[in-house]
């Protein structure tokens, strides 16, 4: 099963989404 | 990483084919630039930006599958609605209704489907027609009430 592409890095998911014309989903989790 | 509503292949697809997403870890004890830059004050909080990094779009708290999607398709109209791209929006919009009718989101959804119909053609019975839908549909939400000025707009 092909699972969500997750990027960790917010800036560089910036510059992906500016190359494709998407917008950033962010997800704020904490491993408690 | 993929757990909960993610682990739908469903969401997987929409999510991958439609956005660059993003996990950011959050650390209470020493919050993070991105912590602080977005005001991150609970998990999981999730927001839709443009590819400017702008936000358009926040939500707090686990979701399931549909309310997530309908989260994420109302992100993604709010980004043409908040650069004046309102026709472009209006499908997007819609897409929430049709797609995820009992979804959280959906009022708001109605709402602003209204709003940009108006500013791009600026008919007022847009306006009227999303209170007569928020007002049928969803007249406990609270975005019914905010159209109920609209009521005395005529058809």
């Amino acid at each position: 099963m092909l699972g969500i592409r997750w990027d960790t890095d917010f800036l560089a998911a910036l510059g992906k989404a500016r190359d494709a014309g998407r917008p950033v989903y962010q997800d704020f989790w904490f491993d408690g | 990483m993929n757990t909960g509503p993610y682990s739908d292949p469903a969401v997987a697809e929409f999510i991958n084919g439609n956005f660059v997403p993003v996990r950011t870890e959050c650390f209470w004890e020493r919050p993070t630039d991105l912590m602080r830059r977005f005001g991150i004050q609970w998990t999981p909080t999730f927001l839709v930006h443009g590819p400017d990094g702008k936000e358009h779009h926040r939500f707090v708290g686990y979701v399931p599958v549909d309310d997530l999607v309908a989260h994420l398709r109302l992100g993604r109209a709010k980004i043409l609605y908040d650069t004046d791209r309102h026709g472009e929006a209006i499908p997007h919009f819609e897409a929430v209704l049709s797609n995820h009718p009992d979804a959280g989101a959906a009022p708001e959804a109605a709402f602003l489907r209204g709003v940009a119909g108006y500013k791009s053609g600026h008919d007022p019975k847009e306006l009227r027609r999303a209170y007569d839908l928020l007002s049928s549909r969803y007249p406990q939400s609270e975005w019914a009430r905010r159209a109920e000025p609209y009521s005395a707009i005529p058809l």
